[in-house]
């Protein structure tokens, strides 16, 4: 089997200066210790609470900063080893999709120009007519129209925005995108056509994704697998279903429960975490888990768990979860009461006229 | 049950460089005491300034307000700024998404909530400094002995919601809006905001509108809903039935386009097109451009918001929906 992406023990340390002479007074251990794979054509999310590390990885991956240590080999080749200019190189390979879709577009550029530019850099286009031509091509694909080419960023919406910052890392024919939070910033309804966008220039190019989000919800319908973060390390990866199916690890478990469901008929399980998470400076020792853990004991506090396989590719930081008690399952909404079923021909005729009427 | 707030054809506008914005255009909404009613639709429909009207706090140099927004009878629109600045903190507070624009990074938090207090409630410094402590440990703030005279930027986020909501309810408030109050936080830590809400309401009575754009912390903590499109209500009921019985054409779009925990869709649907400009805004129904049910005479005139069911109004030609299945 070959991976596309291989990460090993990746760290990221950060130094933090105090004081008129910028002494180094800590470090902010930002990403300690990251290791996983990703298979050309999925998805990979990774999930976690603000400040656990995600961005600094998807930055990682991409070496727009350098690690402090770890490993990083892209198509069978050691990124870290390479030179400025082989590396510049790669980068056609590998694009990046930010949050906030304002930020990330140039707006003094028309949308032509800037999709015009990285064809011309990385001589994918011989002259003008090819780059035009190109242009509208891109343009097409995120479902925008090839005379929105003329444009300025300010003139489309946030989702048109994001489908620009689409477009832009698609010019270059990458094997991997790393989308951090892409579609956070977005309205529930612009959201999902993103996500449906995504999805189908993966299934078209063989796309491979770093999906980083915050959004259980979200990554259940666009990742493939799913690695859960907490204060800079792994704690669980599975596959989504089984993720979903069967958490194990008693962050991902809690994460889970505290995620509103949009069912107000919903009995939940509610086992709250207490208090906020620790800085990043100064992690618990042992499991970093374990002061908000409602199953920690002594050994907790002394033992840093490793990441344990369980040979069927579902890995928990957690050797005490065969102990615990099942986690309450999410039923699957039913569908046979009148109204739901109502709904759902609604919802049904919603997408089918929809549909009819852009064709 | 007796209306603590009721809005009666509350309509906002704005001028502006491009011409007259028509943010909020023509609001009826009432609301009982200790009931929270959620208030939900996509960014720049009107949420905000519909609470910033009821508040009094628009900007006065380029907004219009018209309308009534009687709180226990009296129309605020028609008050004193005095008046309505004493309302304010005392029986009507606001809690924002982002903490900061309520919280003076300047003072600590203490002093701010002591302020509130003394304002309103008379009470001694003394007393009002252990009924600030009070409230803090009442926002689950651990050591609010200590806490208490920390400047906001040295608590977290979830900490500064909650001093947020300490300050907000220190003087027993009978309606609190709530703008995106936990939309800035993590999960984890908005489970506990929302489960101290939820705690503070049924202590308190409190009235609530909780203004979000995610139906997961509708479905949670609303008794009731009203779904706002482009500057009007376009449907409204108790919140059971807008989740299983949606009668405008937006509210099934904007339901079946939220990914859900619960389920796995191959792909999920979403509602074409975008909001319609509001300086602008197109005759005939609002939702008209981007709904797949629109019919010839939807585009004439707008809709009136009818009763479909006891308390489940919609602003839909078409309903009940039943009749636009195949
Ligand atoms: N350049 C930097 N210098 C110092 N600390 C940093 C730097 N970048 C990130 N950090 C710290 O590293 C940690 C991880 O940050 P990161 O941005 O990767 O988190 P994240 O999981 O993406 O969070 P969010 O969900 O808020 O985007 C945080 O404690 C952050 O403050
Ligand atoms: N001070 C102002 N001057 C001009 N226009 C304004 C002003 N405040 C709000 N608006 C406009 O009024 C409309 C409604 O804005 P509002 O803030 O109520 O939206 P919202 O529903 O709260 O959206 P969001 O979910 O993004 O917070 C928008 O079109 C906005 O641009
Ligand atoms: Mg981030
Ligand atoms: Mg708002």
């Amino acid at each position: 089997m070959s991976a596309l992406l291989e990460v090993a023990g990746l760290a990221k340390h950060f130094p933090v200066r105090r004081g008129a002479f910028g002494l180094v007074s800590g470090h902010v251990r930002a990403v300690d210790g990251v290791d996983f794979e990703l298979r050309a054509g999925e998805t990979l999310a990774i999930v976690g609470e603000s400040g656990c590390g995600k961005s600094t990885v998807g930055r990682l991956v991409l070496r727009l900063i350098e690690p402090s240590a770890g490993q990083v080999r892209f198509e069978g080749e050691d990124l870290l080893a390479l030179s400025d200019g082989a590396m510049r190189a790669r980068r056609q390979r590998m694009q990046v999709i930010f949050q906030d879709p304002y930020a990330s577009l140039n707006p003094r550029m028309t949308v032509g120009a800037m999709l015009g530019e990285p064809l011309m850099l990385h001589g994918l286009a011989k002259n003008e007519a090819a780059r035009k031509a190109r242009v509208g091509e891109l343009l097409d694909l995120v479902g925008l129209r090839p005379d929105h080419a003329r444009r300025y960023p300010h003139e489309f919406s946030g989702g048109q925005r994001q489908r620009l910052a689409i477009a832009r890392a698609l010019a270059v024919e990458p094997k991997l995108i790393v989308a951090d939070e892409p579609v956070s910033a977005l309205d529930v309804s612009i959201q999902a056509q993103v996500i449906n966008l995504m999805r189908s220039l993966q299934q078209r190019f063989g796309l491979a994704y770093i999906f980083i989000s915050h959004d259980l919800a979200v990554v259940k319908h666009i990742a493939d697998r799913i690695a859960v973060m907490y204060l800079g390390k792994i704690v669980e990866t599975a596959t989504t279903d089984e993720l979903f199916r069967n958490p194990r690890h008693p962050y991902t478990r809690a994460l889970l429960a505290a995620v509103p469901l949009p069912d107000p008929t919903a009995a939940r399980e509610r086992t709250l975490l207490e208090g906020d998470i620790p800085s990043a400076m100064n992690p618990p020792s042992g499991c970093r888990f374990h002061t908000r853990c409602t199953f920690a004991r002594e050994a907790c506090k002394r033992d840093e768990p490793a990441l344990a396989d369980d040979g069927q590719a579902h890995a928990t930081a957690c050797p005490y979860w065969p102990e615990f008690p099942p986690p309450a399952v999410l039923a699957e909404a039913a569908n046979r009461d009148a109204d739901r079923i109502r709904l759902t021909r609604l919802q049904a005729a919603f997408v089918n006229n929809q549909q009819r009427e852009a064709s | 049950m007796s209306v603590l707030l009721e809005l009666r054809q509350l309509a906002v506008s704005f001028a502006t460089d491009d011409g007259t914005v028509r943010a909020v255009d023509g609001i009826d909404l009432s609301l009982e005491r200790g009931r929270t009613l959620g208030l939900v639709g996509e960014s720049g429909c009107g949420k905000s300034v519909t609470s910033l009207a009821v508040m009094g706090l628009l900007p006065p140099e380029n907004s219009m307000v018209k309308g009534e927004v009687r709180f226990e009878g009296r129309d605020l629109l028609t008050l004193g700024a005095d008046t309505l600045r004493d309302m304010r903190g005392a029986r009507l507070a606001m809690i924002f998404q982002e903490p900061m624009t309520s919280l003076n990074p300047a003072y600590t938090v203490g002093d701010q909530i002591i302020e509130a207090i003394q304002r309103h409630q008379g009470l001694s410094a003394a007393d009002a400094r252990a009924r600030a402590i009070e409230m803090l440990r009442t926002v689950r703030i651990s050591s609010p002995e200590k806490r208490i005279d920390d400047y906001p930027h040295k608590l977290s986020g979830g900490m500064r919601q909650r001093a947020m909501i300490a300050m907000a309810l220190a003087c027993g408030p009978e309606l609190l809006i709530a703008d995106e109050p936990t939309t800035a936080l993590d999960v984890t830590i908005q489970a506990q905001i929302l489960d101290l809400m939820r705690g503070l309401r049924r202590d308190t009575g409190t009235a609530i509108i909780l203004i979000t754009h995610d139906l997961g912390v509708v479905a949670e903590m609303a008794d009731d809903v009203a779904v706002m499109y482009a500057g009007q209500i376009v449907e409204r009921a108790p919140v059971r039935a807008l989740f299983a019985r949606p009668e405008h054409p937006y509210t099934v779009g904007l339901l079946g386009s939220i990914p859900r925990l619960d389920e796995k869709r191959e792909r999920l649907p979403s509602i074409e097109g975008r909001v319609p400009d509001m300086s602008r805004p197109p005759d005939g129904c609002r939702f008209a451009a981007r709904c797949p049910f629109v019919e010839l005479a939807c585009r004439a005139e707008t809709p009136p918001l009818v009763e479909v069911a006891p308390g489940h109004l919609t602003r839909c030609r078409r309903a009940p929906l039943a009749q636009v299945l195949p």
